[in-house]
């Protein structure tokens, strides 16, 4: 059978700096129309494995393939097939926002007949029109890094690569990052890395979490949120037995003596949970996924090391 | 080669937004058309009786060579503050993964960056050249010896260049490329004065000196061993630029 490669594929990728292991052993896969976050604390080693996915930086062994074939041997595709958008967004500061994007149309290969169509489409993407004149070292951060972004795309790459993406936004103009980034997924593997939860809670198919260079937990979203649990608010106190008693629970846990985290037994729904609150006469008020799943699992994660000095 | 013309062209473009590369600009030719006036005028005081000694030296001696001799000594100066910006000054804005990510090669960046600087260092020559040219209107200038200093002046110029994109490329503090450069450039021009001074004129730390190789275009003559000369020397220069690049690359 005759089966198309993944956009992008990492096996058993290494990387030292100084000596030091980064990354270790790393194997990812990513196909058009996924958005994979990169989930780690500072220092996890998201930026570096960003890094070696989009050129920049060479594996010290494994392989980064891109559509098959291997970046390294072959670093023209880089050129077409990758758009990297770097932790500071790479901005010439003499440069106005069409000029700077014309530059890097042409930096990627684009066609010069091509060129106009291709810096309109990635402006009007980014909301940048009432910006375009403007000088890019006079922008706002928001701004720089829609800017960012938009060099990013401006050659329709079949991989995206956004080194923390929302770092430094307002509350605002992350939430239109994120629709923007979801957006373009319809036509493009997009990889993106960031310390934040809520950023791959709203935007990601894929999760891995790197952990000290490691690939520590990888999760499809669908299913970690078909996993996770309920949270449940009711007007009367109960105790943990009280909820055991119920057949579909497998284990309650207690956030206050009204609300709870609750974990479904297999094949159990959340209506069934509904019917037998009612019927307990426990007074149901909210009934809502839980979405702390993910939360769990990355704290976990991340608190190892915390727990191992504390030890110490 | 689109990409160095692009990378080229964008430099020339970024450099000629900011007011550095016309103050530069200015000054020089400021300096220059002082010295220029200087030289004419006192020219003009003793050219009635140079016309009485025979075979006397004419403005091409007396003007556009000093002239010119005195612009290759600013060159070591001024062209470490032209190519200062140009890595170095990538990596300080952290415009470098741009380009490092866009598929385009080591080389091809460093050939880019390289042109992009020597085009400023070229207009400062050829805007330099065209002051004594103007004498041809009022007198008679040796064309062919204003050639060679020209061509001599264009080969320093691009030595120089090739050495500050490689001092650019070692650091991502431009004033410290800039020292390197001023520094690297000011040993190679002064390597063999002391060999000089003891009377060695003929030996290998002569060849290695670039005023060697420089002297012969300012009396006119074009050598090939010249001309390869700068060219190695820019071509060196180059590659260990491409070389740091490769290794930001594979060394992080």
């Amino acid at each position: 059978m005759n089966q198309t490669p993944p956009v992008l594929s990492l096996s058993n990728v290494s990387r030292q700096l100084s000596g030091r292991a980064i990354i270790s052993d790393l194997d990812l896969s990513l196909d058009r129309g996924e958005v994979l976050g990169l989930l780690g604390i500072n220092g996890a080693g998201k930026s570096t494995t960003l890094r070696m996915i989009s050129g920049m930086l060479a594996p010290s062994s494994g392989s980064v393939k891109l559509a098959g074939l291997d970046l390294y041997e072959h670093p023209e595709r880089a050129r077409r097939d990758i758009g990297y958008l770097p932790e500071e967004p790479p901005l010439y500061g003499e440069l106005n926002v069409e000029e700077y994007l014309r530059f890097c149309a042409r930096l990627h290969g684009i066609p010069r007949t091509a060129i106009n169509a291709a810096v309109e489409t990635a402006i009007e993407r980014c909301e940048l029109g009432e910006m375009r004149r403007r000088l890019t070292s006079l922008l706002s951060k928001g701004f720089r890094q829609r800017v960012g972004l938009a060099q990013a795309i401006v050659h329709e790459p079949a991989l995206i690569v956004l080194d923390e993406p929302a770092s430094g936004l307002d509350p605002i103009q992350a939430l239109r990052l994120r629709e923007l980034i979801r957006a373009l997924a319809d036509d493009h593997a997009v990889v993106l890395s960031t310390h934040v939860l809520s950023d791959v809670l709203a935007c990601c198919d894929r999760v891995a979490i790197l952990h000290q260079g490691r690939l520590r937990h990888s999760a499809v979203m669908s299913e970690l949120d078909a996993s996770s649990a309920l949270h449940v608010h009711i007007e009367r106190d109960v105790d943990k037995e009280a909820w055991m008693r119920m057949p579909m629970v497998a284990s309650a846990q207690v956030i206050d003596t009204r609300r709870w985290r609750i974990e479904l037994s297999r094949d159990a729904s959340a209506g069934d949970l509904a019917r037998a609150i009612n019927e307990a006469g426990f007074g149901l008020l909210e009934l809502r996924a839980d979405n702390n799943a993910l939360q769990d699992i990355f704290v976990q994660i991340a608190g190892e090391t915390a727990t191992v000095k504390a030890a110490a | 080669m689109s990409a160095i013309r692009l990378l080229a062209g964008n430099d020339i473009k970024r450099q000629f937004a900011q007011p550095f590369a016309w103050i530069l600009l200015g000054l020089i030719c400021a300096l220059l058309a002082w010295q220029f006036l200087i030289a004419l005028d006192a020219y003009l005081r003793i050219a009635p009786k140079l016309g009485a000694v025979a075979n006397s030296q004419g403005a091409t001696d007396l003007i556009a060579i000093p002239l010119l001799r005195s612009l290759s000594g600013l060159l070591i100066l001024i062209v470490p503050l032209a190519t200062m910006q140009s890595l170095a000054g990538e990596r300080r804005a952290h415009t470098l993964p741009l380009l490092l990510a866009a598929g385009i090669g080591n080389l091809r960046i460093v050939l880019g960056k390289f042109l992009g600087a020597f085009m400023l260092v070229a207009l400062i020559v050829l805007l330099a050249v065209c002051m004594p040219l103007m004498l041809e209107f009022g007198t008679t200038l040796d064309l062919g010896r204003l050639v060679a200093t020209t061509l001599g002046l264009l080969l320093f110029g691009a030595s120089l260049t090739a050495i500050g994109i490689a001092c650019s490329a070692w650091t991502a503090h431009p004033a410290l490329a800039a020292a390197a450069a001023l520094i690297i450039g000011s040993l190679l021009v002064m390597l063999d004065m002391g060999a000089r001074f003891q009377g060695i004129d003929n030996a290998l730390i002569n060849w290695l000196s670039m005023s060697t190789h420089l002297e012969p275009f300012f009396f006119g003559l074009v050598s090939s061993v010249d001309i390869v000369y700068f060219l190695l020397v820019t071509l060196l220069a180059l590659l260990l630029a491409a070389r740091r690049l490769d290794s930001l690359r594979t060394r992080g």
